[in-house]
């Protein structure tokens, strides 16, 4: 524990350093109370940091998320440590004894806490169950993270200029068959945003997206979809994909365009994969050290009667629970947050 | 002239499903995934396995019953393959062909099959040739490369296969299928909606 | 996630039997007898004997699935043979795809619908046949890729390279669970080819049904089943494959015997044999080709044959 740590002596513990997690800290910060962040990777900022252009209003998630992060280094009530891990807890009268390790110098340290936080965010699912997609096999093939990466690189003037790109929704999830039956919440978004963006940067080539449905459901988020079909020329093509194949060093899209009701086939240079949403596997194990329950797909399980909570003093926010989008992951931080605060004022 | 609810058959997606092999067809998404990787519908585009999907849950009848297109599915099983919901189609397709043969559509499509069973009633193989030719062809074949002249099969096994035909109703069914009541298929898809819709009124 | 998709050769075959009941395919006998002799060439050569029994029947798939007559004879047929091999406590091995999408489909209506499986009991018990469920089936190709590495040692003509383009037909993959590998992207047959020494080609159409399933090819031969297989085979030519390999006598017989009558249609001549796997690997293992049966081909082998220095 910091010794220059201030605050009242109280403590939570968050796990995770992506936007829950920080909008926890600093909001129990906020409480007057104290927290430990702890982070496995070597900076805190979560999936923000690899994001490029954000919905609905094409601001860059790492100027707001870098903001944050200023608070949280300057905060002398926040402890951040990062490249650590939580290996192991004990229930003690008041809270939890953790062990924590850094996977750094494998160096470990005990510390008492009177409150967890979990918010260890989301992955994207494995594709290579998807053959018929070809993610892994084809060059051209990435999925939507990596295809961030993509665009940032295109926004430098590097790699080669595409003369037409596929986005694919719901690879993976509304999926009984190999993936998830579930819906991830924020694919329809993200692809509108990712299709806009390639348009802005380069307005000849060809941009589809296959999709099932557009669910835009937040404020802003109709109109932003609209923008991006009837200012950027984005094509939708609603479909899903049944192959992608090369050919002559493009991918060909194959599809059916079920709203005509023809078989279709697209030439692309790029094709991006929306993959479904999945929790870490770090999450299942967390959620049994502190004694909460997770659902058959890894996601936490809340408490009937409290949306932020999922055990006695334990308390879970963002992508850890299901799909969420920057937003909503900073409101459900700021849930937990709330509740541990409560916690700790009724324990004095 | 719109179609009403009336017009409409009322739970055509089980009534089909006469086997209850295809239990499935309400978690359809209409995807198209299917028709996407369908090598026929990419031949013949009014082929489509998404719309027949569609057609049924609608409780439209019509326009599959009498159409050519749902003779031609290849049973591939890509739809299948790929579904992410694991509707088997070809099951599906198998079982809309028995309702328009007992409807006396699609009658040419059958009477081929018809004749190769005959055979195989009598020869306990599917695809037996049917001339003297042609089976002294494969015997010499086979002599020619140290196998029996003739796949060996039993008589025991040919009259049990026989007596299974006959035992089921089988035999009868094909026998049932009339070759002059043979009803016109059309390619109903191509020519756009064919409703169940009353005309009068419209 | 949902139940297991791909499973592992050695999940699927834990124990390599003695023997195993080799079930005979219609097309395959009458077609194709060379594939029954590569079959079983191979098998023993693994250390394993095929045992076959006349009274084996057809299992009637072929003509229920274009809709000729309807499932319950189907049923009680499959559930006949299947509890002939029970009776040998033998595991069923099926060479063709149909054979083995029939056998899969209708063993697990049976299986899975206590009304159909009493009602072909029913059925059958007037000759002292009962189905139980016993008997698992499988494919010799999943054979020939769980012992691949068995394969690889006993080659004594490896295949030089040969350009190989592979068809997995679609029943096999059809099945969708507990294969040896997915529907979107197989490539099990090419590592078989790799291991006898081939160059498998993965040419864009080689996962293209081959039109002959249900009878189309009697049906609508002109307007789908051409079309669909000059596509194919246009494809293959153009991607320089030399020889397709089939693990289904019935996709043998469209890829094969169609070849003039698409000369005769679209003026090309593609010249390109289509062999069963087996009787690829029977060669790379030594069989002599005189045994193989290689007449019964419509595209003449000569080319391949000499490229793998055989003369026939």
């Amino acid at each position: 524990m910091n010794e220059a740590m201030t605050g009242k002596e109280h403590t939570a513990l968050v796990i995770g350093g992506g936007p829950a997690g920080i909008e926890a800290a600093l909001k129990i910060a906020r409480g007057g109370y104290r927290a430990v962040l702890v982070e496995k990777e070597n900076e805190p900022g979560g999936i923000p940091l690899k994001l490029f252009s954000s919905f609905p209003r094409w601001e860059n998630p790492s100027d707001r998320i870098g903001w944050m992060v200023n608070d949280l280094k300057k905060n002398k009530q926040i402890e951040i440590s990062l490249e650590t891990t939580v290996e192991s807890a004990a229930g003690t009268d008041n809270g939890f004894n953790v062990t924590l390790k850094n996977t750094a110098t494998g160096d470990a340290r005990t510390l008492d806490v009177q409150a967890v936080v979990l918010a260890t965010g989301f992955r994207l699912m494995d594709l290579s169950a998807y053959g018929e997609y070809g993610h892994r096999i084809y060059p051209g093939v990435l999925n939507s993270l990596e295809f961030e990466e993509r665009l940032r690189e295109w926004s430098r003037g590097l790699g080669k200029a595409p003369q037409a790109v596929a986005l694919i929704q719901c690879v993976g999830s509304r999926d009984r068959s190999k993936g998830y039956p579930y819906c991830s919440k924020i694919c329809c978004m993200y692809s509108a945003k990712q299709a806009g963006v390639v348009k802005d940067l380069f307005p000849e080539a060809k941009v589809y997206v296959f999709y099932i449905d557009c669910r835009a459901a937040g404020k802003g988020y109709e109109e932003f979809l609209r923008e991006v079909i009837e200012k950027k020329h984005v094509r939708y093509v609603r479909g899903r994909p049944a192959k992608v194949l090369p050919e002559g060093g493009r991918l060909l899209v194959r599809a059916e365009d079920t709203l005509i009701g023809i078989p279709v086939e697209f030439a692309a240079d790029v094709v991006v994969l929306a993959a479904a949403v999945v929790p870490h596997p770090e999450t299942a194990a967390l959620a049994k050290m502190f004694g909460a329950s997770i659902d058959e797909y890894g996601f936490i399980d809340h408490d009937p009667r409290s949306h932020a909570k999922c055990a006695d003093r334990v308390f879970f926010a963002g992508g850890c629970g299901f799909a969420v989008d920057t937003e909503s992951a900073l409101s459900q931080g700021a849930a937990a947050a709330a509740e541990v605060i409560t916690l700790f004022n009724d324990n004095g | 002239m719109r179609e009403r609810d009336a017009d409409r058959v009322d739970n055509l997606d089980r009534l089909v499903d006469r086997y209850h092999l295809v239990e499935n067809l309400e978690s359809c998404l209409q995807c198209g995934k299917c028709t996407g990787v369908c090598p026929v519908a990419n031949l013949s585009p009014s082929y489509n396995p998404r719309q027949v999907i569609r057609d049924i849950l609608a409780g439209n009848k019509d326009r599959w019953l009498r159409s050519e297109e749902i003779w031609r599915c290849l049973w591939c099983a890509n739809c299948y393959t790929l579904c992410p919901m694991d509707i088997p189609f070809p099951l599906l397709m198998m079982q809309l062909r028995y309702e328009a043969l007992e409807n006396s559509y699609g009658v040419k499509y059958f009477l081929p099959f018809r004749r190769f069973a005959m055979r195989a009633l009598e020869d306990g193989l599917t695809f037996t040739p049917g001339g003297a030719r042609g089976r002294e062809r494969i015997m010499k074949l086979r002599g020619r490369i140290g196998l029996k002249p003739w796949p060996d099969i039993s008589e025991k096994a040919r009259q049990e296969y026989r007596e299974l035909f006959e035992a089921t109703g089988a035999k009868a069914w094909m026998d049932a299928i009339k070759e002059e009541e043979e009803r016109p298929v059309t390619l109903t898809y191509l020519q756009g909606r064919i409703t169940d819709a009353k005309k009068k009124g419209g | 996630m949902q139940r297991k998709r791909v499973v592992e050769p050695e999940e699927k075959i834990r124990e390599i039997p003695g023997s195993v009941f080799l079930f005979r395919s219609c097309t395959g006998s009458l077609e194709y007898p060379g594939t029954e002799s590569a079959v079983t060439e191979t098998l023993r050569c693994l250390g394993i004997e095929p045992l076959t029994d006349p009274d084996q029947t057809c299992c009637s798939g072929y003509l229920l699935t274009c809709s000729a007559h309807t499932p319950e004879v189907s049923l009680a047929v499959t559930a006949r043979n299947l509890a002939l091999v029970e009776r040998k406590g033998l595991d069923t091995y099926v060479f063709c795809n149909g054979c083995y999408g029939y056998l899969k489909e209708l063993s697990h209506i049976l299986l899975h619908n206590q009304e159909y499986l009493e009602g072909a009991n029913e059925l059958i018990a007037r000759w002292g046949y009962h189905y139980a469920g016993k008997t698992s089936i499988f494919h010799v190709q999943e054979m020939w890729y769980r012992l691949k590495d068995r394969l690889a040692a006993k080659v004594v003509r490896p295949l030089n390279g040969l350009r190989v383009g592979v068809h997995y037909g679609c029943h096999y993959l059809a099945r969708k669970y507990d294969i040896l590998d997915d529907g979107g992207y197989p490539t099990f047959h090419e590592e078989i080819v790799e291991a006898l020494g081939g160059t498998p080609v993965f040419y864009k159409e080689r996962q293209l049904c081959c039109g002959y399933a249900v009878g189309r090819g009697f049906t609508h031969r002109e307007e789908v089943v051409q079309p669909h297989l000059f596509k194919k085979l246009r494809n293959a030519r153009d991607s320089g494959v030399e020889l397709i390999t089939t693990v289904c006598p019935g996709c043998n017989v469209a890829l094969d015997r169609e070849q003039p009558n698409l000369r005769e249609r679209y003026g090309e001549d593609f010249r390109i044999p289509v062999v069963d796997l087996a009787q690829l690997i029977a060669l790379a293992l030594g069989v002599p080709a005189a045994k193989l049966g290689f007449e019964a081909n419509t595209v003449p082998l000569d080319d391949v044959l000499a490229k793998l220095g055989i003369s026939e």
